[in-house]
């Protein structure tokens, strides 16, 4: 037995040291002392997320502007020159989850974190390349629409994309807002949304990089956008004094006390799986993945390869529909919670 | 045990009784629009966008739980 158990901790070392490897190649220049045991997962799950550098493929590019508030205002054009300026080092993510540490020492003698840390991470700069990509693919089509207004989509772009916004239109909002001149106004925000974290989504799937939709701040700052859309075209729509009578959710008055925590709640909580929805989908294929690769450190086998790599296959499939259908849902009931403020349809006798 | 591993157990147990309602839930959700849309196939797409909706919505219930499972088993 005990045997057994230090081989397996060996094992467990060894995936830990592949992790760090890993780690150092992707995070920065430093030798990192290995993660113990246990922490391999949590380790992972901060790899995937924020770095100082542009990983996509096999390319490491440190092209990232760094931006540090401490003190005042520090901005370096990338890690080396940060690391050359002096005055901070990156180091490894310890338990600190921060990624940059300064060279003074903090009361517990760790390095000190400067107190804000604003840089551009790979998670920000796919955010960039998002915007440009879709920015991009619609100028693209733009003129034709504008010099022709009605006309049919002509090329491969135009009638791809115009399907899509069709689709998005006539399935997605204007069943849910009632007209399609309710639903031409809203589709600037939900196409935005749709395609947006379609193609988060999508640049997730590139082998070395990460989806930014799998990061908690990215879905809640979508979600916030939700709530606020929600919230003004409910205000816009039916007035401030309805906005708070549909707080008592239809009771009679006395039962306010019950009803407007519960109905003040239930604003919140809609946003809230939004945020949750999103984040556990993006996270949960490449934890999945994640798995099925580490089973191979796991058994310390070639044997475990076919079935890890021909499982790995299926999963990342899976994710190319879930990055659709995320981005299809969000839109989705982005639409639905805005048919549920209008409430001035078929929708306001369910609540 | 001591409360590392129950962390542990109550995680892998979280997930399975997870899994287990949302399998359990969805399943009936598209059992139930499979009959409807083959009652009345002309109703099959909207029987589906909403079919997905509610799958959606239960969905999320399921991963608030596993995040919560995540949380468990990472925390220890």
């Amino acid at each position: 037995m005990n045997s057994d158990s230090t081989h397996h901790e060996h094992d467990q070392q060894s995936a830990d040291q592949h992790a760090t490897e890993h780690g150092a190649a992707a995070g920065g220049h430093h030798e990192s002392e290995p993660i113990e045991g246990g922490r391999v997962f949590t380790h992972l799950m901060e790899e995937l997320g924020d770095h100082h550098e542009l990983n996509i493929f096999f390319g490491h590019f440190d092209i990232l502007p760094v931006i540090l508030v401490d003190d005042g205002l520090h901005v370096y054009p990338n890690v080396a020159a940060m690391e050359a300026a002096g005055a901070y080092t990156l180091q490894h993510p310890d338990a600190h989850h921060k990624l940059v540490s300064t060279t003074k020492k903090d009361a517990a003698g760790h390095p000190a974190t400067p107190s804000l840390d604003l840089s551009i991470t790979n998670l920000v700069a796919y955010q960039f390349i998002a915007i440009v990509l879709v920015l991009g693919l619609f100028a693209a089509i733009r003129g034709r629409y504008t010099r022709e207004p009605g006309a049919a989509p002509k090329g491969r772009l135009a009638n791809m994309l115009e399907s899509v916004v069709l689709y998005i239109r006539d399935e997605i909002v204007a069943p849910n807002v009632g007209t399609i001149k309710r639903a031409n106004g809203l589709m600037p925000f939900v196409m935005s949304l749709f395609f947006f974290i379609l193609v988060l989504n999508l640049i997730g799937l590139l082998p070395g990089a990460h989806a930014a939709t799998g990061a908690l701040g990215v879905t809640a700052a979508l979600a916030l956008s939700t709530f606020l859309v929600v919230q003004y075209i409910a205000i816009r729509d039916a007035g401030i004094g309805a906005w708070f009578h549909h707080l008592l959710g239809g009771a009679p008055i006395f039962l306010a006390p019950i009803m407007v925590p519960i109905e003040i709640v239930s604003l919140f909580t809609k946003p809230f799986a939004l945020m949750i929805r999103l984040f556990a989908n993006m996270t949960a294929g490449h934890i999945v993945l994640l798995s099925l690769v580490g089973l191979i450190f796991f058994f310390k086998s070639w044997l475990v390869t076919p079935v890890s790599v021909s499982f790995s296959v299926f999963i990342y499939l899976l994710e190319l529909l879930v990055a659709f259908l995320q981005a299809y849902i969000f839109a989705m009931l982005t639409s639905v919670f805005v048919g549920l403020a209008l409430g001035d349809h078929a929708h306001e006798e369910h609540h | 045990m001591d409360a590392v591993a129950f962390a542990w157990l109550s995680a892998g147990l979280g997930v399975g009784v997870t899994v287990f309602g949302v399998g359990t839930g969805i399943g009936r959700l598209a059992a139930a629009a499979l009959e409807a849309s083959s009652r009345q196939p002309e109703n099959a797409g909207d029987i589906r966008t909403t079919m997905i909706i509610g799958a959606a919505l239960i969905e999320g219930v399921a991963l608030l739980a596993g995040v919560i499972c995540i949380l468990l088993a990472v925390k220890s």
